[in-house]
């Protein structure tokens, strides 16, 4: 009983690997505007102002490839904290011999996991994702400083989260891709910057409305190229 | 075939004899609820328990080294703070809240006097990183266990890994914090049928079932919801309560209906310990209550206990005292 439980498994895992051992890469490339984002390094929005990002971390979930309409992968226990300073963490893998036109994934973390307790690896809270007085992720973390912001040190801090209705702030993004070849998943973070008006507001730290229209702006950022 | 069945067999008693050995650890009361706590994924060992326990009572958790959980949640008073209204941290710096006794939290589904914790868990982290209680980081926190001798042992004989991650700390806590039971009093024997109450505690329950019970619910007495209880607001600390977290007007001043078990060493009472005696809460319900737009609808009509009333309702109340949970040698500081 046992052995054939396993004889089993392990055809399961071999096919597993042959399937799927060659692997794609899906690379999460931070920019602004048209240039690699680089942490300590002064940019311009605007004539007047210069802006420099000194965190910027965010949760990849539920990924997902498709075909059409239809699902033809999805990742198991699918939690991926990137860093867009960590070239470790920018690049996801997927597996090359399957057809698909979107990719789909969430930013943040789901309601269900939110609720669930401890966890590990990525989503283990010394990683400085969890809120500690107030239980949840922090789906997306942008920080930096800008001569526009009124603060100590110019400094904004932008840490959006939240799973409760109606303060619920995850993001489910769909991204439309013409080649199989490796995709790099550009993300403008210039284009969050001028939505925010860093003058007026220049934090948001708990679950509120603020957090839920900003996080609704990052799928926006997205843009496709192909390496 | 034989050797197969054997070892089926084998794996068959293991499987029994790890599930005896958990629900040693906890057990659930008899006519109780299931716990909120799923504890399949957790699974409580000895080992787990006994880790827990050891950074419960460890100071190397808050930022001096010099506050512990116990500190605040002492076992002999129902691990609370007995001394003050308002807990004292670090620094001798003075919080907002009185700590809540804890004991049967594996009911609860939400922590913290405005359910700000979704999950025991979870708990840890807040006053670990509170700068008025132990102003440390789970990052440090880590890293210091990370670098004890003593620690890489416990952590090696709970999870067969010298490796301190932030899951399993704050999982053994929560496994600790499971195991503190009190289901013990002279009202559980009662129900159990191996004792009475004397004729004044029966009137006491018939008076508290009447007028405590929709909020103060058996066999954990308290339904662990939130309730406005008609205190009125103290202005140096403006706690809003539930409504800070959800800011939903209608969850204005309500706050986590506390237990009533062991209420006889958890004074002083309310979220923000204004009350010293039980005798100061029966006149809150009585002749103090507040009408705001909040107010719980079982408050809305006055409460009338004569004197007798009172004396036979508190008579009851002491009928929850647990001695074999406060003076439980297992959940004490750990011995050398
Ligand atoms: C400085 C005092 C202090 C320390 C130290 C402290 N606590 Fe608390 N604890 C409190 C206070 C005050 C509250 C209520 C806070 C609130 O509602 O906002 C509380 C609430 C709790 C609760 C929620 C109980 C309930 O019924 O909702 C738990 C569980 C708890 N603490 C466990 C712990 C653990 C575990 C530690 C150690 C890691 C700890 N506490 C350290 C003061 C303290
Ligand atoms: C409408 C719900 C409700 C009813 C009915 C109710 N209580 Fe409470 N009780 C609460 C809430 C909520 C609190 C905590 C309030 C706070 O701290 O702001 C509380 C707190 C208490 C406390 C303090 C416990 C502690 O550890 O701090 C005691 C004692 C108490 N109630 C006794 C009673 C008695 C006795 C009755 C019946 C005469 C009663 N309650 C009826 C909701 C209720």
């Amino acid at each position: 009983m046992v052995m054939r439980k396993f004889i089993w498994m392990f055809c399961v895992l071999v096919t597993h690997n042959f399937l799927f051992s060659q692997q794609d890469k899906l690379v999460f490339h931070p920019t602004f505007f048209n240039q690699t984002l680089k942490p300590e390094v002064y940019y311009k929005l605007n004539a007047k102002d210069s802006i420099q990002i000194t965190s910027f971390k965010f949760y990849v979930s539920q990924l997902e490839l498709l075909n059409g309409r239809e699902t033809v992968w999805k990742e198991q226990s699918s939690f991926h904290l990137i860093d867009a300073f960590d070239e470790k963490t920018i690049v996801l893998s997927v597996p090359s011999n399957i057809t698909f036109t979107k990719i789909k994934f969430q930013i943040g973390i789901d309601s269900l996991t939110n609720v669930s307790g401890a966890m590990g690896g990525d989503l283990d809270p010394t990683k400085g994702m969890y809120w500690t007085w107030q239980s949840g992720y922090i789906n997306f973390k942008l920080e930096g400083n800008s001569n526009l912001c009124k603060t100590r040190h110019n400094e904004f801090q932008f840490h959006l989260g939240g799973y409760q209705q109606p303060f619920n702030c995850l993001q489910t993004v769909f991204v439309q891709v013409k080649s199989k070849a490796n995709v790099t998943l550009n993300m403008d973070v210039a284009k969050l910057l001028l939505y925010i008006q860093l003058s007026e507001l220049n934090h948001i730290m708990s679950p509120s409305k603020e957090a839920v229209e900003l996080s609704g702006k990052i799928t926006e950022t997205f843009s496709v190229s192909y390496e | 075939m034989n050797k197969k069945w054997g070892i089926a067999i084998i794996m068959c008693l293991a499987l029994c004899a790890f599930n005896i050995a958990t629900e040693h650890i906890f057990e659930v009361p008899k006519n109780w609820p299931k716990p909120t706590y799923n504890s399949n994924k957790n699974p409580l060992t000895k080992e787990k328990v006994e880790l827990g326990r050891e950074l419960f009572y460890d100071p190397i958790l808050s930022k001096n080294n010099l506050i512990s959980c116990a500190s605040c949640h002492s076992p002999y008073t129902a691990f609370t703070h007995v001394d003050h209204d308002l807990s004292h941290g670090i620094d001798d710096r003075i919080g907002t809240r009185n700590s809540p006794a804890l004991m049967n939290l594996a009911w609860h589904h939400l922590y913290m006097w405005d359910g700000a914790i979704n999950h025991l868990d979870m708990q840890a982290l807040a006053p670990i990183s509170h700068p008025d209680e132990m102003g440390e980081k789970i990052e440090s926190v880590v890293l210091k266990l990370q670098h004890s001798k003593k620690y890489s042992k416990l952590f090696l004989k709970a999870y067969g890994d010298t490796v301190v991650t932030g899951e399993h700390t704050l999982k053994a806590i929560s496994q600790f914090m499971l195991t503190l039971i009190s289901a013990n009093s002279k009202y559980d024997s009662v129900m159990r049928k191996q004792s009475h109450f004397t004729e004044q505690e029966s009137k006491g329950y018939q008076l508290f079932k009447q007028h405590c019970a929709s909020c103060h619910t058996e066999p954990l007495f308290t339904h662990t919801g939130f309730e406005n209880n008609g205190l009125p607001i103290d202005s140096t600390l403006n706690d809003i309560g539930r409504m800070r977290i959800t800011k939903n007007p209608q969850d204005s001043l309500k706050f986590k209906v506390p237990t009533l078990r062991n209420i006889e060493f958890s004074f002083p009472y309310m979220h923000d310990g204004r009350f010293k005696k039980i005798s100061d809460v029966l006149k809150h319900y009585t002749s103090g209550i507040v009408h705001s737009k909040t107010l719980a609808k079982s408050l809305q009509q006055p409460i009338l206990l004569s004197s007798n009333d009172k004396v036979d309702l508190t008579t009851f109340l002491l009928t929850l005292t647990d001695k074999v949970f406060l003076f439980n040698p297992k959940h004490s500081f750990p011995k050398k």
